[in-house]
Formats: C-alpha cells, sequence, structure tokens
C-alpha cells in the first residue's frame, strides 16, 4: 500500500538509534507484521532493498516476523488467534474481542555495531 | 575491536504519527468539533451522503468539509453551497495524510466548528491504514457495490465506527443482501452502527444525523467531566 514510505520511516528511525547509540553500523533489523499490518511482505522487502544502501543503515539486514492477528477474549478472558477476519472467540463466541497483535508494522529490535569501549587502564604507580 | 549490541525498540513504525493523530483529536474534542472521516469506494455517494447531511440540517449546525480528490474540484463545488468547504487535491496519492488536513484547516481559517467533515478519497484499501485524527471513522457501502465488500476488505471495516449502506433506492434491482452484508461487517466489527439511506430521497438521513448529534453530544460531555477533573 504505502510500503515506501514506510520503509522510508523504519530506516529513519534506525539511523538514529545509530546515532544516539554511537554505533559503527547496523547489523539486523528486526521487524514484525500481521494482517491487518496493511503492508505487503513482498513490498517491504523490496523496498528496503531499494533504500537500505542510501542511508546510515547501508549494509544492514532485514529480518521479518510474520505474525498472526491475535486476540483476547473480553469476556471470558481465553487468547486465541483470529482466523479469516472472524472476530469471535473461540472459546465461548462472544463478539468481545480485543486484538493484541498482527495489527500492526513493528520495529522490534536492531543489532548495531559499536566500538569495544576500552577501559582505561590503571597507571601503576 | 568492534561488538554487536541488541538495542531494543518494540514499537509500532507509526507511533509518531499515530501520538500526533491522537493529540489533534484531543485538541478537536476540547473545541468541541466532531471529526468524521468519510470513506468508501468511488462513486459510493460519499458527497451525496454530506448533501443530505447539510439540507437536513438547513443551516442550523456548524460544519464544514475537507473533500479529497485526485484531480478536480468538483466534489467542492457541489457542497460549496451548504457549508464552508476546502478541496484537497491529492495530486495522486490514494488517501489523505495529517500533513493535506491540517493545510485544509489552514485555508478554512477559522476551527470554531461543531462538524469537520473528512472525505476521504474514493478508496476501500489504503484510508484504512490512515488515522486522519477523527473520532468517527464512516464507511459508505452502496447496494450497488456488492455485499461481499466487507468480508473483501477487513480492515477497513475494522477500523471502522459506521457502516452506511447507501443508494437504498436502487436495492429492488440489484441482487444485495443488506443483512449478509451487515452480517459480514459485524463478524469483522461487531460494534459497528449501521444505517441505512438514500441520499436522493432523503430516506434514514435523520436517523444519521441524530446519530452524528448524539456522538457529539458525548464528546463535549467526556471532554468536560475530564476538564473539571483536571482542575
Amino acid at each position: 500500500m504505502h510500503e515506501a514510505s514506510l520503509v522510508r520511516s523504519l530506516l529513519r528511525q534506525v539511523s538514529d538509534l545509530l546515532i544516539a547509540h554511537d554505533g559503527q553500523a547496523v547489523e539486523t533489523i528486526r521487524v514484525e507484521m500481521g494482517p491487518l499490518s496493511g503492508v505487503e511482505r513482498l513490498l517491504v522487502e523490496i523496498a528496503f532493498k531499494r533504500q537500505v544502501n542510501d542511508s546510515l543503515c547501508c549494509g544492514a539486514t532485514l529480518q521479518i516476523e510474520d505474525v498472526p492477528l491475535s486476540a483476547v477474549c473480553r469476556d471470558c478472558g481465553d487468547e486465541f488467534d483470529i482466523e479469516r477476519f472472524r472476530f469471535r472467540c473461540t472459546a465461548c463466541d462472544s463478539p468481545r474481542v480485543q486484538v493484541t497483535g498482527g495489527d500492526e508494522f513493528r520495529l522490534l529490535d536492531v543489532d548495531i555495531q559499536t566500538k569495544e569501549k576500552t577501559i582505561p587502564t590503571q597507571a601503576t604507580p | 575491536m568492534n561488538t554487536t549490541t541488541t538495542i531494543p525498540v518494540n514499537r509500532d513504525v507509526k507511533a509518531e504519527l499515530k501520538r500526533q493523530a491522537a493529540e489533534m483529536r484531543q485538541d478537536f474534542a476540547r473545541r468541541g468539533t466532531l471529526v468524521i472521516n468519510v470513506v468508501s469506494s468511488p462513486g459510493a455517494g460519499k458527497t451525496s451522503l454530506l448533501e443530505a447531511t447539510a439540507k437536513h440540517w438547513g443551516g442550523s449546525r456548524r460544519m464544514a468539509v475537507l473533500v479529497g480528490d485526485l484531480a478536480t474540484d468538483r466534489d467542492a463545488q457541489r457542497l460549496a453551497p451548504f457549508c464552508p468547504v476546502e478541496q484537497l487535491t491529492t495530486g495522486g496519492a490514494c488517501h489523505l495524510e495529517i500533513p493535506l488536513v491540517q493545510r485544509g484547516l489552514e485555508k478554512l481559517g477559522t476551527n470554531d466548528f461543531e462538524f469537520l467533515f473528512i472525505e476521504n478519497v474514493g478508496n476501500l484499501v489504503c484510508p484504512a491504514s490512515h488515522d486522519l485524527a477523527e473520532h468517527v471513522r464512516v464507511v459508505l457501502l452502496s447496494v450497488t457495490e456488492g455485499d461481499d465488500k466487507p468480508a473483501k476488505y477487513p480492515k477497513m471495516f475494522r477500523t471502522s465506527d459506521v457502516v452506511v449502506v447507501s443508494k437504498m433506492d436502487l436495492l429492488p434491482h440489484v441482487p444485495f443482501s443488506v443483512e449478509a452484508a451487515i452480517a459480514d461487517a459485524r463478524l469483522i466489527q461487531p460494534d459497528l452502527r449501521i444505517f441505512t439511506v438514500c441520499s436522493l430521497t432523503g430516506e434514514g438521513v435523520a436517523d444519521w444525523c441524530e446519530y452524528l448529534d448524539e456522538r457529539r453530544q458525548t464528546l463535549v460531555a467526556a471532554n468536560a467531566v475530564e476538564e473539571t477533573a483536571s482542575q
């Protein structure tokens, strides 16, 4: 849908993290997406390949984790995955279900290379 | 010597946009403006519904419309006789985003409205993913489109508060089951409010307008409670 602009935003956020942590390079960016994320995996991968080397994240790899659409029932508390967009509790058939995952394009974590801090050795008297 | 450090984030890539939308929504609420994001496929009758709404109110409500269109200002011309309206020509973008709404608000020049309608670009896909700081998202479904649309566009119906089934005058001529469409939509979003209207004849428009009044009253009351609590 609008994968290119989302990937641009992702790379900007990761670049900011790299600077904030005084890193040398970004190695891996882990994200998750699900059936209601509004993004298509293949298009995200293509957009990432096109943009990554023009950013501070140059050379980084993207790991995409596919998550199901998960929910919790507000009546019986059952936790379940929503299949085929049927928003009904699989245990008690209540329609009062709250989505708990699979509706966002989330940045999970980032591996960055940092220079090992050299611990200043105490000068022996 | 370099080492690898994992930095945990666990945040929606759109978190900043969502925060901005939430802040604007709160500002609108404080001013007593109910914001309604009107979405549908092209030609479902968004502009006609807004015309019918304005006609029904007959100038008794302070309303304004921001209307998104790829290339023309025809919708704005249709609505101009009834209320302040600004055209947001997207130049090809398939949906509206907050910066376009902000520009439209600046052009309107005032923000003293009871109802601000944002007529989105006709599209059942992309507008579903963009929070425009609205309090109510209404999706129109015209009977000529087919009753399978809720099941085919789950994100749009999941993220909406209201379904307006439009062009009800054509129902006898098309194989559309209102019950089937509503049943499918409610599987996706059980809390949906449903209205059936014909904007041309005005059928069902009074119920829809009454709902908008109720929503605004609830918004104003909730905000008053909040203001009192924070004092």
